[in-house]
């Protein structure tokens, strides 16, 4: 009888020792494989994935919507010549703020996504960005920035 | 045409300048979603360690955090409580949580035991996105942790499960 109560406790001590797990979602997981040969740096929101994806050999800025599971357009942001470095965005999918190379230089600039825009955001003092962070509702960045050999974290406040 | 136009000066102001608040390297930003946190990686004793930085400018360490080293990628949900980063055990690099509400560590080890390069918590803690190395190549894949953390909304957001009504 005690060997009985024993078997019968011993799955729900199992159990409580390893708690909750996390799961892997597939259906998400398996469209992120597709169609890219490569995807690194995601930033989460609620209803958004933003990262980097290698297509034909060339990086690019890539937003699902995680509602619909598809990919939204960027009109403007990707250009030919531009090479995506870190990529953050707002709460609600609004603001991406990325750093990037382009003309062999490296910027840092705000897409407005309603309205197609592209800003440079200067840093003062100069210094060459690496990696970016928005807040919640886009208007507050923090920006890695090397300066005279050393890196600084920037805080920029968004009009 | 929208980006001839959009490439102009944009009025942001820098309000505070890294060394005006700590007089070594940080890297790797990642502000809350209410944007009062921020979370950064700095060298303590040469090792590269999670700190945090309130609003009114002041640096904390993180108790819980004080070992496992090397940190990188850390990422924070909208309110601050939960802290996601990646941590060092041994030759393995593990994906950790911790709750500040409570000093709790989650830690998620991956499937096929696979090392996490970054990662990003949604805001609301509900999911975290993970990059991988896989076949030779970068993956992003997504957890759902909503059954092992409550989630940390915006305050005023909607819930996802209705509110229980006031009996009359």
């Amino acid at each position: 009888m005690r060997h009985l109560l024993a078997l019968m406790v011993l799955p729900f001590a199992i159990q409580g020792c390893a708690g909750p797990r996390p799961k892997p979602i597939p259906e998400l997981n398996g469209l992120l494989r597709q169609s890219v040969s490569g995807r690194r740096e995601p930033v989460l929101s609620q209803r958004w994935l933003v990262s980097l994806s290698q297509r034909g050999g060339r990086e690019r800025v890539e937003l699902i919507d995680l509602n619909s599971r598809r990919p939204v357009p960027l009109p403007g942001l990707n250009r030919a010549d531009a090479l995506p470095i870190s990529v953050s965005l707002s709460a609600d999918g609004e603001r991406l703020a990325v750093v990037q190379q382009r003309e062999e230089r490296t910027e840092l600039v705000l897409y407005r996504r309603s309205v197609g825009t592209l800003q440079r955001v200067p840093l003062e003092p100069p210094g060459v960005p690496r990696a970016v962070s928005l807040n919640g509702n886009g208007r507050r960045l923090a920006v890695q920035v090397s300066r005279g050999g050393r890196w600084d974290i920037d805080l920029i406040r968004l009009p | 045409m929208l980006l001839a136009a959009g490439l102009l000066g944009c009025t942001g102001r820098v309000e505070q300048a890294g060394d005006a608040w700590l007089n070594r390297s940080q890297q790797d930003p990642a502000l809350s979603g209410d944007g009062r946190l921020l979370a950064m990686i700095s060298e303590l004793r040469g090792r590269p360690t999670v700190l945090l930085r309130n609003e009114n400018g002041s640096i904390q360490p993180v108790p819980q955090l004080r070992r496992h080293q090397p940190h990188s990628s850390p990422s924070l949900s909208w309110n601050g409580r939960y802290l996601a980063l990646i941590t060092q055990r041994g030759q393995r690099r593990l994906a950790i949580v911790l709750d500040r509400l409570n000093g709790r560590l989650h830690p998620l080890p991956l499937p096929g035991g696979r090392d996490p390069i970054r990662l990003s918590l949604a805001p609301d803690a509900r999911k975290l996105a993970l990059q991988v190395a896989d076949q030779g190549q970068w993956r992003v894949e997504v957890l759902d942790l909503s059954e092992m953390l409550e989630p940390d909304r915006a305050a005023g957001a909607a819930l996802t499960t209705p509110a229980i009504e006031e009996s009359p």
